[in-house]
């Protein structure tokens, strides 16, 4: 298993054919490679992109919430029509202003990381600058940066991130007792003795409501994993795909790859937050009766 | 699942790491850029509202005033039309009035100067007979010479006379 565990495309791009294996050939690894230890506490090239993109993410945002005036002006125009943008979207799932403003801080911060994290693979010098490390007496390519999204465990942080403010967005606006007969529906199994004179189907309605009930604990598992391997898949498979292409050859060839990843990397942080936004939704929907 | 664990190097410090990661932006943009960016927004969409309301209201106002002035204005007009017309009327009746009374001044005056007339021409006739009786009475005397009985001298005269 350990062979088929990192995908190694040979992308020693510069100087070498794709045939012929260098000492210190960089391989694209289906993780991300450790670089050193705090401690127990292990830090990777993904983690360290990542802290790039908060750390970018952190200085953009404070530039642009600084001095909003009543009155706009340069910039604060674009970040206005971005969010009320941003807002006519939301509204067209959520259907509701008031969810939508409730509901868009988070849909709007998954959207700015993922793109982010996806737009800074992109760069040169992420998964090219690193540094040889010897290995079991191989050499092995380091890379300092790795695109924070093609890491799962980031995919992963956000999934549950996601779907778990779902849940408690759920739990707060239709109430736990709500919330919780969504899924284990005590509720319509007491339904069945007052109802049972009026409408005898209830017998046979009712139980199969709770057994899809059941089901829908699955399909919040499912969720986690669909977000989860949709943006790793997508971004890992990016840049391996470019990898692929530098390796072959490292002039012009890999330039539409690279545009078509500028375009994936939109489009899967859109994804992701716009799904982060339906399972919210669906999550303070009222039951249906 | 640990086969899925171990492939894709899932390791519960980067998952929290990555969480910690992602809380952060979301924090950020939460309370330095979204909410502050969202309250001036509504804020102004508010101040818009209210503002296009009160001009609503205004022109409606106006409209109003404007209305209104013009039922004042032909409401004097109106009134002022009756004012001048009362007032001519009455003029017309005075000017009647005053003629009528004159009237009846003048023809009362001619009754009394008629009256006048009248009397003094009564008291005329009658000196002028005790004149004529008087001459009638020298004459005969001169012309008789003698004298009648007085008293039938009177009869007599006055017999002639009529």
């Amino acid at each position: 298993m350990t062979e088929q565990n990192s995908v190694i495309i040979d992308s020693n791009t510069i100087n070498s054919q794709a045939t012929n294996k260098s000492d210190s050939g960089s391989e694209t690894t289906l993780f991300a490679e450790p670089l050193g230890h705090i401690g127990s506490f292990v830090i990777t090239n993904s983690l360290v992109s990542s802290w790039i993109v908060v750390a970018i993410l952190v200085i953009f945002l404070v530039a642009a919430g600084k001095k909003v005036k009543n009155i706009p002006r340069g910039l604060q125009n674009i970040f206005e029509l971005f969010l009320e943008k941003a807002l006519e979207m939301a509204d067209s799932v959520t259907g509701s202003r008031k969810k939508s403003e409730k509901f868009l801080p988070i849909s709007l911060a998954l959207f700015l990381f993922i793109l982010f994290n996806n737009w800074l693979g992109l760069l040169p010098g992420m998964g090219t600058i690193g540094f040889n490390e010897m290995n079991g007496g191989q050499k092995v390519f380091i890379p300092l940066f790795r695109g924070g999204t093609a890491d799962i465990n980031t995919t992963l942080a956000l999934a549950l991130f996601a779907v778990v403010a779902s849940h408690m967005m759920g739990i707060v606006m239709i109430g736990l007792w709500n919330y919780f007969n969504k899924f284990v529906n005590i509720k319509l199994l007491l339904e069945i003795p007052t109802k049972i004179k009026k409408d005898f189907t209830v017998v046979l309605v009712n139980p199969i409501k709770v057994f899809v009930g059941l089901v829908e604990i699955i399909s919040e598992l499912a969720k986690v994993a669909s977000l989860t391997f949709r943006l790793f898949g997508n971004i890992f498979a990016g840049e391996v795909l470019l990898f692929s292409m530098m390796a072959l050859f490292a002039y012009l060839l890999p330039l539409p790859f690279m545009f078509l990843e500028l375009i994936v990397g939109i489009i899967q942080a859109l994804i992701f937050s716009i799904l982060a936004l339906v399972y919210m939704t669906i999550a303070t929907a009222e039951h249906e009766h | 699942m640990d086969e899925l664990i171990k492939t894709f190097h899932i390791e519960l410090n980067l998952l929290f790491a990555q969480v910690v990661n992602f809380s952060i932006v979301l924090f950020v943009l939460y309370r330095f850029a979204y909410r502050p960016i969202l309250k001036t927004l509504n804020s102004r969409t508010e101040k818009i509202e209210k503002g296009m309301r009160d001009a609503g209201e205004a022109g409606k106002k106006l409209e109003e005033i404007t209305e209104k002035e013009k039922e004042v204005l032909s409401n004097a007009k109106k009134e002022a039309c009756e004012i001048i017309k009362n007032a001519e009327e009455q003029a017309r009746i005075n000017a009647e009035n005053i003629a009528l009374e004159t009237k009846k001044q003048n023809e009362k005056l001619i009754l009394a100067t008629k009256k006048q007339i009248e009397q003094e021409k009564n008291k005329m006739l009658t000196e002028v007979k005790g004149e004529i009786v008087n001459l009638v009475i020298l004459a005969t005397e001169k012309i008789i010479d003698e004298k009648l009985d007085r008293n039938k001298d009177m009869e007599l005269i006055e017999k002639a006379i009529k």
